[in-house]
């Protein structure tokens, strides 16, 4: 182990505490400072993780940080991932990489001219059943695959600050904040661009269906909802189906243990943490590696533009040809 | 950070060929560990450890275990023969993790917790199950008394027939062995039962036989057990598993208290996959459980580096009652009679 890497955390929501506890399973990493707009929640979460609370980025960057983790809203993170790059840092970007492509572009631009490496939190890529999946699909287990299908249901999260989260104009809703998981895992489980995406969305709810058409004639459907019975719960569910077979799983099925008791029923969920503390573990090993990014911007801003070019598509209610549309 | 003197490990006994690659690929891919060679009377059972981890092999376990960069055994030769390994190592003033069932008589479970006590060595028992989170997360639900009083204990661990070709041979061989399933994947389950509960087993019966691959020994088994306090359990350790199923292996616990039930399987970390290719037609589950054994290594590299048995490892003495409730069942079994058992060692403590 060469020295203690310095993590500095923008943004003290939901995501960042889940960074800060996932960073402890690393050896030699330590979270020095969290900073957030809102005060009481930088210094709520720096300490309960033994850390100083910052002001801003400005002052996370004073404090000597090695990294820095952008957790703030996406409409947020460009200008925050361009100044920590450019001020020579290392930089993990939650995703979506950003709120609109000029800005993922931007990202993308500065992280090809800086010397630190900027990986996008495209967790999925590090979950166990995801990864997994994608294990035995590149392996040709079930030949060559033809068709993705992924949903992930929910009510509407009730986390985001000032509910940033409901305001599609921020938060691009569930089609780019949850979606951009399942168009980001599709396009690397089935290894050729998207050239085509149609999204259908009821004006009613939050609530969408897209459909994406890949080079290599691939097909995946992805639905998101943050509509559905908060009594229900967040489910996931995908299948893949391939020349030579067939590859599902839900969350449904990924329950190792169930607890009854007297205050109720508790279910021992066999993924947990895994994949935060794995996707934050190869982080950091990329980092004192020097490189390359276990996500690089340039996956996560095609994936981005998948999901924009599916908002575009609800919008408009046409298909989006993703082989020439740019935004005006 | 500092970065301490690697851990020397010989693998004394790689006749358990399937446990001994698995704990070989572990050891060959954790810091701070050598692997400085692996020993066992016949050649070709070290043969892929060799080949795929670039271990050399050693003729001579003396030699082995008396290199002066050798702190640590692994021992997985056929169970009669883990203790000479274990007292071999003993000797030699290595920490020692052996094999599971211990031994095949009591006589010898015990003479191996007497050489490494006699010797200041840990010893550790290859109980895998320990290592499974979910065992982990029911243990500490047990002990935050959220269950009240345990009164039911139902557990299994299923499994492929190891048979020959994929299997040596002593694996279904009496004398080698021990016996067949029931001491095979019992000891598994008895010992997590033991550790998650803290209770005793009191008294065993069993029924068991070869009734359904022709192997020389028992392939079904079924074990009542009674423990100290009036909780009652059953354990379903068979080789009961055809070609074809979804899954080779599996390992369950069921719990009953006074104050609520907590139920945990191993094969839910799992996709499901159909493939026309291969040789496996119909669902599969494909898993991405945690790697236990791999924990399990951590856990006793971690106890030798710290000079002290770390919980959750298994000792000694558990390995020595896991082998009596088995030898137990299979008394029962013969007799058609409860045996009773003698009270055993407070769980979770050291012999040494």
């Amino acid at each position: 182990m060469t020295h203690e890497l310095r993590v500095g955390l923008l943004g003290a929501g939901l995501i960042a505490g889940v960074h800060a506890h996932a960073y402890r399973a690393s050896p030699g990493v330590r979270l020095v400072a969290v900073a957030d707009p809102v005060a009481t929640k930088a210094e709520r979460l720096a300490d309960q993780f033994a850390a100083a609370s910052a002001a801003d980025l400005d002052a996370l960057l004073a404090l000597d940080v090695d990294i820095v983790d952008v957790c703030t809203p996406p409409d947020r993170h460009a200008d925050a991932v361009v100044t920590a790059l450019d001020a020579g840092r290392h930089v993990f970007c939650e995703k979506p990489l950003a709120r609109t492509l000029a800005d993922g572009r931007r990202v993308v631009a500065a992280a090809d001219a800086a010397p630190g490496v900027l990986m996008v939190g495209h967790v999925s890529r590090f979950e166990p059943d995801h990864r997994t999946a994608r294990e035995l699909t590149a392996a040709g287990d079930i030949g060559q695959v033809r068709m993705v299908t992924h949903t992930t249901t929910s009510s509407m999260p009730g986390w985001s600050e000032s509910g940033w989260l409901a305001d599609p104009a921020r938060s691009g809703g569930p089609i780019l904040d949850q979606g951009v998981h399942s168009f980001d895992f599709a396009r690397w489980v089935i290894g050729s661009p998207a050239v085509r995406v149609t999204c259908v969305a009821p004006a009613a709810a939050p609530y969408a269906l897209s459909t994406v058409r890949y080079a290599d004639g691939s097909i995946a459907h992805i639905e998101v909802s943050w509509a559905h019975p908060a009594e229900r719960g967040f489910k996931l569910a995908c299948e893949i189906v391939g020349t030579e077979g067939r590859l599902t799983w839900s969350y449904d099925h990924l329950m190792g243990g169930v607890l009854h008791s007297g205050t109720g029923t508790e279910w021992f969920d066999v993924l947990g943490d895994r994949g935060f503390t794995a996707e934050l573990q190869a982080f950091t090993d990329a980092v004192r590696a020097g490189g390359p990014s276990p996500v690089p911007a340039a996956d996560a801003l095609e994936s981005l533009r998948t999901a924009l070019g599916a908002l575009e598509s609800m919008r408009t209610g046409t298909t989006v040809d993703l082989t020439t549309w740019d935004v005006p | 950070v500092s970065t301490p003197e690697p851990v020397g490990v010989a693998i004394l006994g790689a006749a358990h060929t399937t446990h001994a690659w698995s704990y070989a690929r572990a050891l060959s891919s954790s810091d701070g560990v050598r692997l400085v060679g692996v020993h066992d009377v016949d050649e070709e059972n070290a043969r892929w450890i060799r080949q795929d981890f670039g271990v050399p092999y050693f003729p001579d376990p003396a030699a082995l275990a008396g290199r002066p960069d050798v702190t640590a055994a692994v021992v997985c030769s056929e169970t009669i023969a883990h203790r000479p390994m274990v007292e071999l190592a003993a000797a030699h003033g290595l920490q020692v993790l052996c094999e599971k069932p211990l031994a095949t008589t009591l006589a010898d479970a015990r003479a191996c917790v007497a050489a490494c006590a006699d010797a200041g060595v840990q010893l550790h028992l290859a109980f895998v199950s320990r290592f499974l989170p979910l065992v982990s997360r029911m243990r500490t639900a047990v002990r935050d008394g959220r269950l009240g009083d345990l009164v039911g204990l139902v557990g299994g661990n299923r499994g492929r027939p190891p048979v020959p070709p994929a299997y040596p041979g002593w694996i279904t061989d009496a004398t080698a062995a021990g016996g067949g399933a029931l001491v095979d994947h019992s000891v598994h389950v008895t010992d997590a039962m033991r550790h998650v509960s803290g209770l005793e087993v009191t008294a065993v019966s069993a029924e068991c036989g070869s009734l359904l691959w022709g192997c020389m020994v028992d392939d079904l088994a079924l074990l009542s057990l009674r423990f100290d306090g009036g909780a009652v359990g059953s354990i379903d350790p068979s080789w009961s598993v055809p070609e074809g199923n979804p899954w080779d292996y599996d390992f369950y616990l069921r719990l009953l208290g006074t104050g609520g039930s907590l139920e945990i399987s191993d094969t839910a970390a799992s996709l499901q996959v159909v493939s026309t290719r291969g040789n496996h037609r119909g669902l599969r589950l494909a898993s991405f459980a945690e790697d236990a054994d791999a924990a399990m290594l951590a856990g006793f590299l971690a106890s030798v580096r710290a000079g002290g048995l770390l919980d959750p490892c298994a000792t000694g003495a558990d390995g020595v009652r896991a082998l009596e409730v088995a030898l137990a069942a299979y008394e029962s079994a013969a007799t058609g009679h409860v045996v009773s058992l003698g009270p055993g060692p407070a769980p979770g403590v050291s012999a040494s």
